[in-house]
């Protein structure tokens, strides 16, 4: 059977814009268009072979430039140490802050103590596992990003810090029954969030890209991915809601439902990404909370 | 989103062939367009805003014949105002149901901030009332609207006016300027107001450890249009430009 060469052209400029070769006598010009954009349109990634592609024995890969770029682990370890930092300083009344008379003095309640023990710990513990235990898909983001995340993590904490930690903050009206409930959450899922953080790192050698469906181990906060495919934003979520119950405090509710809206995003696409790749994805797991998102 | 356009060229005899693909090259977008049950309700929709800014704009002219004074104009109008302003968030519906090709996100910013002089500044803070700067945004706002919700009505039944046209692209020149000096002049009037009455304040302590301070809240309003005011305003300046000059180039041709 003899196959065609078709040349497409920009019918403004006339330049090659692409080159097939083998193309099919019976093929359609709608398959010649997919061809055509397939090889301009998705990205193609690192590991790609260039016999796999679908192009023919000339192959034209286009450069689109990202602009510039910053790598995952700068982006994180910035946006994670201002919170800590951030939150410090509210919480020993560095001058400027509140009024003068309580420059550097310290709250007389239990709770203010314990919140920020608690927001201190979630950020170191969000920079050790940027160091040491997530292995990213990807090297780099666009450099616009780190303003972009800076100034949602560290806006967010000075907003929550000044409230938490000032002079006229009221604890909750429950009391120490609140505050050990809402500790209790806190610390559970925190937990959770670190035990699917090594499940995840587990699927994964050192290095590599590949990918795989995560399964719950012998390690009980695991078994939330029989229902829910990225367990750990669901955590992270449960954390949050922990912290404002814990606080009393409006700016945290408000800080837990825009993570969980973001959360939810990319729970969605993620959820998305692993039942277009594995064809026997479990059916009963939902994106973020079980049976219901 | 280009769509290939692929013209087939057998060799030897020329240009003939057919044409095969839909869309045109580099530039314009596909437009699909509204179905026809949609468009029915659009062109209702913009037929009875028109005549409701209509109705605003004749009320005005009626009011002032009466008092023979241009002061206080805002109480003859205040209530067919509020209802046609506030039912302009319908539009961020429109966008959202995908009827009306804007942006969700712009519509959105554009009707709120409407909506939000209106009640969350003119209609809260009685004092403002009576002040001419409510008359001068009152004034750009009604001259704006008849002509843009004419301009929908009319393209959408395919029977665009150049007039039309041509005043929703030149008028906002004077237009534009003189509703955001109106806007800007009211809050700056309601601002005393605002803070001896701790309107829609609440401060510390309470026990869900909030603040918001809306006196604050209205200058950082004011302080943005200085950023947002000039990227509109050029962006209008530019449509302009393409606009018009391509009914210009069309009208060559005839």
């Amino acid at each position: 059977m003899k196959h065609y060469e078709v040349e497409i052209l920009d019918a403004k400029t006339r330049e090659k814009l692409c080159f097939l070769d083998k193309v099919e006598p019976q093929a359609t010009i709608a398959e010649i268009k997919n061809l055509f954009t397939k090889t301009q349109g998705k990205s193609l990634k690192d590991e790609d072979v260039l016999q796999k592609l679908p192009v023919g024995t000339t192959a034209t890969l286009y450069f689109r430039d990202l602009g510039a770029q910053i790598s995952w682990v700068t982006v994180f370890l910035t946006e994670y140490a201002g919170p800590l930092f951030i939150y410090l300083l509210f919480y020993f009344r560095v001058p400027f802050i509140y009024g003068h008379k309580y420059d550097f003095t310290s709250s007389r309640h239990t709770v203010v103590h314990l919140a920020c023990i608690c927001h201190s710990f979630h950020y170191v513990k969000r920079l050790l596992e940027t160091l040491f235990v997530h292995r990213f898909s990807h090297g780099t983001m666009p450099l616009r990003n780190i303003f972009k995340n800076c100034t949602y993590y560290w806006g967010f904490a000075a907003w929550m810090a000044y409230y938490i930690n000032h002079p006229l903050y009221t604890p909750p009206t429950y009391g120490a029954q609140q505050i050990k409930l809402a500790l209790a959450i806190f610390v559970i899922c925190q937990l959770g969030n670190f035990s699917i953080h090594m499940a995840l790192r587990d699927l994964r050698p050192a290095g590599s890209k590949t990918r795989k469906i995560p399964y719950p181990t012998k390690n009980p906060f695991t078994w939330l991915f029989l229902l829910v495919s990225c367990p750990n934003y669901t955590y992270e979520v449960g954390s949050w809601i922990g912290f404002a119950i814990m606080t009393q405090c409006l700016p945290v509710a408000l800080f837990s439902l825009v993570g969980f809206t973001q959360m939810t995003i990319w729970a969605k696409g993620k959820h998305r990404s692993y039942l277009k790749e594995f064809r026997d994805y479990p059916p009963l797991r939902m994106p973020i909370i079980p049976f219901l998102l | 989103m280009a769509a290939a356009a692929a013209t087939a060229a057998t060799k030897g005899n020329g240009g003939g062939g057919g044409r095969a693909g839909v869309g045109e090259a580099s530039g314009t977008r596909k437009k699909k367009g509204p179905g026809p049950v949609a468009t029915a309700y659009l062109v209702i929709y913009n037929v009875v805003m028109t005549a409701g800014w209509l109705v605003i704009a004749v009320g005005l002219v009626r009011a002032y014949l009466a008092k023979g004074s241009y002061h206080s104009l805002y109480y003859s109008i205040e209530k067919p105002l509020k209802f046609f302003q506030t039912g302009a968030l319908l539009e961020i519906l429109h966008c959202a149901i995908g009827i009306v090709p804007s942006s969700v996100v712009l519509t959105s910013f554009q009707v709120m901030s409407r909506v939000f002089l209106i009640w969350a500044v003119t209609h809260s803070v009685k004092e403002v009332q009576s002040e001419d700067s409510v008359l001068l945004f009152v004034i750009a706002w009604t001259i704006t609207e008849i002509i843009r919700y004419s301009f929908y009505t009319f393209s959408l039944l395919n029977h665009l006016p150049y007039i039309i046209k041509w005043a929703r692209y030149t008028l906002f020149i004077v237009l534009y300027p003189m509703g955001v000096a109106g806007e800007l002049l009211t809050v700056y009037a309601a601002l005393p107001f605002v803070r001896q009455a701790g309107l829609y304040s609440i401060s510390l302590p309470n026990k869900y450890n909030f603040s918001f301070d809306y006196y604050a809240f209205l200058i950082l309003i004011m302080m943005s249009y200085i950023p947002i005011f000039p990227q509109l305003y050029f962006h209008m300046i530019h449509q302009r430009r393409k606009v018009l000059s391509r009914t210009e180039e069309y009208k060559k041709f005839e």
